[in-house]
């Protein structure tokens, strides 16, 4: 049994990984909040209505008294377990409005969410999914929305974030595991957002306060006080505060994608006879060995993604760092209903384990239970560009799926050639002989098929046990 | 002015805050700040709210009695 250690933070319960399951175990201290939820039967709405992960109750004696908890959860479990910092401007966008919907649904029932993670959401089909049934909560009327501030630092100031700069989140977000903080953005927003008033509402005028009430050590005498409860919060004031940041967020723009691929065309713009053969590769390699769980190493727009889901795959992920493919990734898995996740991913950087304890988010190879890999067009963009040995790239997409395709991109290549002019050729190991000896030692090649005048050619490997 | 404004959120803080929350969340001084003046605002239009139907009822018995007289 493994405990998960991204749920250590909630005093509720705990997850664990006990038998390829995710159970979740409800603490001493949970107890009562599970009990209204459960005769409420607001977990069974909530999947229903599509907000919640499918989560049941188990009834195991042997687990209940090991884990000392009287009450245990199995939830769905996941291909692939995603991070805000690894979503595209949309994904965080679409992870934002569903937490506020799912809040309004729950409010609407007598119930809240208790925080406001980025976390706590998962993308199924395309489509945003929470998966923290503790987070649920009896709503108290009167009581302020304790999630307002989390919210904000997760899910809202990444946004403001791209928007006002023209950069990527992702990076910020890796480095600053929640979010961006009210005080840092507060910084950076240009004059229009500053003068939008939901932006100032809800950072802008919280920063304020919370620097004053800094200043003046206000917050110490408040806790010291803190048994004067008042309900001041009333549920309307809740609805409206919910209902103005999904209104604004549903009308923001992603600054970085061009609109004229606003509606996802069904037209193909590749044509050329070489793709097509690169397609029947794929096809074969998915077919013949029977993949279901598929690495899509610089997926472009998930052309080749998709190709593997027709084919009988059951899940891809799709990784690239260019922001415009993944957002086009992103519309096609949701317009489509897809099992297919694109994320944001620098190959030469991949997210590491990282946060509490080092492990608190576990790192892109950790994560990985792939039974094959994809990677066309993507191995030159490591050896030329980034300069890694070809060795250590071979190995690297060994560790990633036992099984695969490789495409080798040769020197007189015109890309290659681009990027050398600019470079100067440093690179004297870098050819078609040399690759095909590291790969041969580490595996079985299967098969090398041409692809391309220049020479480019696709290597199927099957991993040496 | 300034230890009004003090004394003011001061009050505020000592409104809101709830004493048992089990919150394990840090919830922001300012957005819990921000969270009492959205209910002192609400509180407030809603008693104007009320002490303008009162003043529109209270005339419109007036406009009634004169319109039953005539």
């Amino acid at each position: 049994m493994q405990k998960i250690p991204g749920s250590f933070r909630d005093p509720s319960g705990s997850v664990f990984n006990y038998q390829n399951k995710i159970i979740r175990s409800v603490s001493k201290i949970g107890e009562q909040k599970y009990l209204h939820i459960k005769n409420n039967n607001i977990i069974e709405e909530s999947i229903k209505n599509n907000f919640l992960i499918n989560t049941f109750e188990i009834d195991d004696v042997f687990l209940k008294e090991k884990l000392n908890s009287s009450f245990l959860l199995e939830h769905q479990k996941l291909e692939y377990v995603s991070y805000p910092y690894e979503w595209s401007f949309e994904q965080l966008r679409d992870a934002a409005i569903h937490h506020l919907n799912y809040q309004i649904f729950l409010l609407e029932k007598g119930f809240e969410l208790i925080d406001a993670s980025a976390y706590n959401i998962q993308f199924i089909r395309g489509k945003p999914t929470f998966i923290d049934c503790l987070s649920l909560s009896k709503y108290q009327e009167g009581r302020p929305w304790f999630g307002h501030n989390q919210f904000c630092e997760q899910f809202l100031n990444p946004l403001l974030f791209t928007i006002s700069t023209k950069v990527l989140f992702n990076n910020w977000y890796k480095g600053s595991l929640e979010g961006i903080k009210n005080n840092e953005i507060a910084r950076i927003l240009n004059f229009s957002l500053k003068i939008n008033p939901v932006v100032f509402f809800n950072i802008l005028l919280p920063n304020l306060f919370d620097k004053f009430s800094k200043k003046k050590n206000l917050s110490d005498l408040a806790l010291i006080n803190n048994n004067k409860i008042r309900n001041n919060f009333n549920k309307n004031s809740y609805f409206w505060l919910i209902r103005s940041l999904k209104k604004f967020i549903s009308n923001i723009k992603n600054p970085l994608t061009p609109t004229f691929w606003g509606r996802y065309n069904e037209e193909k713009t590749y044509s050329d006879i070489n793709y097509s053969k690169k397609k029947e590769i794929v096809r074969n390699f998915i077919i013949k060995n029977n993949i279901k769980n598929v690495v899509d190493l610089g997926c472009n727009d998930g052309d080749f993604s998709e190709l593997c889901l027709i084919n009988g795959a059951e899940h891809v992920v799709g990784l690239d760092y260019d922001h415009i493919s993944l957002e086009k990734s992103y519309l096609r898995s949701k317009t489509k209903n897809l099992n297919f996740l694109p994320l944001y991913f620098d190959a030469a950087n991949p997210s590491s384990n990282i946060g509490w304890y080092q492990n608190e988010r576990y790192g892109f190879l950790e994560r990985c239970n792939f039974d094959g890999l994809i990677a066309l067009a993507f191995e030159h963009h490591l050896a030329i560009a980034k300069n890694i040995p070809l060795g250590e790239l071979i190995k690297w997409f060994l560790d990633i799926a036992p099984l695969g395709l490789i495409e080798f991109v040769p020197k007189n290549d015109k890309t290659v050639g681009i990027m050398l002019g600019l470079k100067g050729d440093i690179f004297p190991d870098y050819n078609e002989e040399n690759f095909r000896k590291i790969l041969a030692k580490l595996s079985n090649i299967v098969s090398v098929s041409e692809v391309g005048d220049s020479g480019r050619k696709i290597y199927e490997y099957k991993k040496l046990r | 002015m300034f230890k009004y404004s003090i004394l003011f959120y001061t009050l505020i803080l000592f409104i809101l805050f709830p004493s048992k929350s089990f919150a394990y969340l840090d919830p922001g001084t300012g957005s819990m700040l921000l969270q009492a003046l959205i209910g002192l605002m609400a509180t407030l239009f809603t008693t104007f709210y009320i002490f303008l139907n009162k003043i529109k009822l209270f005339f419109k018995k007036i406009y009634y009695k004169i319109f039953k007289k005539k």
